[in-house]
């Protein structure tokens, strides 16, 4: 069983790892606000199967606190983000920020 | 032959996981627009993470740890909604105007 | 509810967070005690006791219905994520919300976001603004059963006038 928990370890790394690549294109911000998300379950998922396939406890509580901080990393976005273009203008007389 | 079963189940499970995982990260590729990566991302991915933790229940030492891995799935779950939720309307607030779609949509759906 | 009555449920519910992060180790129960009762006290006078209860009867009725229609979800998504030509029509859609506020509004939002084909973007008033993959679907009774299904678990009956 080890053994699969450590190759279903690896997939998960490697689909992360695919999904960072792509999220690392963007093109806008939000896009790569989906970072966040990715590691808030991917990450988790990996870190819980690693937990129990190297015996180690403790992987769990990374797993937690990663889960906690996916929310704040986005609610830090969006309340930076709103602010800059809220400063900008008026909201619906921006013309959006997307450079693609 | 239980502990086949089990192991079985258990192998089914992870590697259903592992495919919603796969997919999920496909929809990154796939879709187009920012929304409806959030949408692939949000529901595959814990489909994915759903599958991964029913796993590892039926592997839990103890009932305190299985009640721990429980909590942080739902954790999990809700930071992913939440972050979806907040990162749609960051880019609905940078959407140009949009004049009323929506209200004639809603007509048309109504 | 009586605010010592929240009190003691919060500290509970919080010492049984505490013993399963900790594992169920033993030795620290009594401090995780201790600090579970100074936790929920100062949660008091942070989140005042709201006036909307989760029914702990109805609890099971709704995760049955949530991981139900979660897996659903994802299956629907993937379905159209694998077929060739990505079936998708995606856009906006305002619904009406008849759920109170607080709580069981963010309930409904953050279910909504995780249910088929829906996603919430902006509370607004006594509207909820979402983003559908498929317009094409029947997104208003969807997003009406779910409402129905919040108030089910909150033991609060819907009238359609009934707002806020």
């Amino acid at each position: 069983m080890t053994l699969v928990l450590h190759l279903v370890a690896l997939f998960l790394l490697l689909t992360l790892m695919l999904g960072v690549v792509r999220i690392w294109h963007g093109p806008t911000a939000a896009d790569r606000m989906l970072a966040s998300q990715l590691f808030g379950t991917t990450g988790v998922a990996l870190l819980l199967v690693l937990a129990e396939a190297q015996q180690i406890p403790s992987l769990r509580d990374v797993a937690l606190i990663l889960a906690v901080l996916a929310v704040f990393s986005a609610a830090a976005f969006v309340t930076r983000v709103v602010r800059i273009e809220g400063e900008k203008t008026d909201r619906h007389a921006v013309k959006g920020h997307d450079d693609d | 032959m239980i502990d086949g079963l089990i192991f079985g189940l258990q192998i089914l499970l992870l590697v259903s996981g592992c495919f919603f995982f796969a997919l999920g990260t496909l929809g990154l590729f796939r879709f187009n627009d920012t929304l409806c990566r959030i949408h692939a991302l949000t529901k595959i991915d814990n489909l994915g993470l759903g599958l991964v933790i029913l796993a590892l229940l039926t592997m839990t030492p103890s009932v305190a740890s299985g009640l721990k891995t429980l909590l942080i799935w739902w954790v999990a779950l809700a930071a992913s909604a939440t972050s979806a939720h907040l990162v749609a309307r960051a880019v609905r607030i940078h959407e140009p105007s949009l004049p009323d779609p929506l209200r004639e949509r809603e007509h048309k759906d109504g | 509810m009586s605010r010592w009555v929240t009190l003691v449920l919060r500290a509970l519910l919080l010492w049984l967070v505490w013993w399963a992060l900790t594992d169920g180790d033993a030795t620290g129960l009594l401090f995780g005690g201790i600090v579970s009762l100074l936790v929920s006290s100062l949660s008091l006078v942070l989140f005042p006791p709201s006036p909307h209860i989760i029914r702990v009867h109805a609890l099971p009725g709704f995760a049955l219905f949530f991981l139900s229609h979660s897996l659903l979800a994802a299956v629907d998504v993937s379905r159209r994520l694998l077929s060739p030509s990505l079936p998708v029509t995606p856009g906006y859609l305002r619904a009406p919300l008849s759920l109170p506020e607080g709580v069981p509004r963010w309930l409904l939002a953050n279910t909504l976001s995780l249910l088929p084909g829906t996603l919430s973007v902006t509370l607004d008033g006594d509207e909820i603004e979402l983003h559908c993959l498929d317009l094409t679907q029947p997104v208003r009774q969807e997003v009406e059963q779910t409402q129905r299904c919040v108030a089910k678990l909150f033991g609060l009956t819907l009238n359609p006038e009934e707002r806020g």
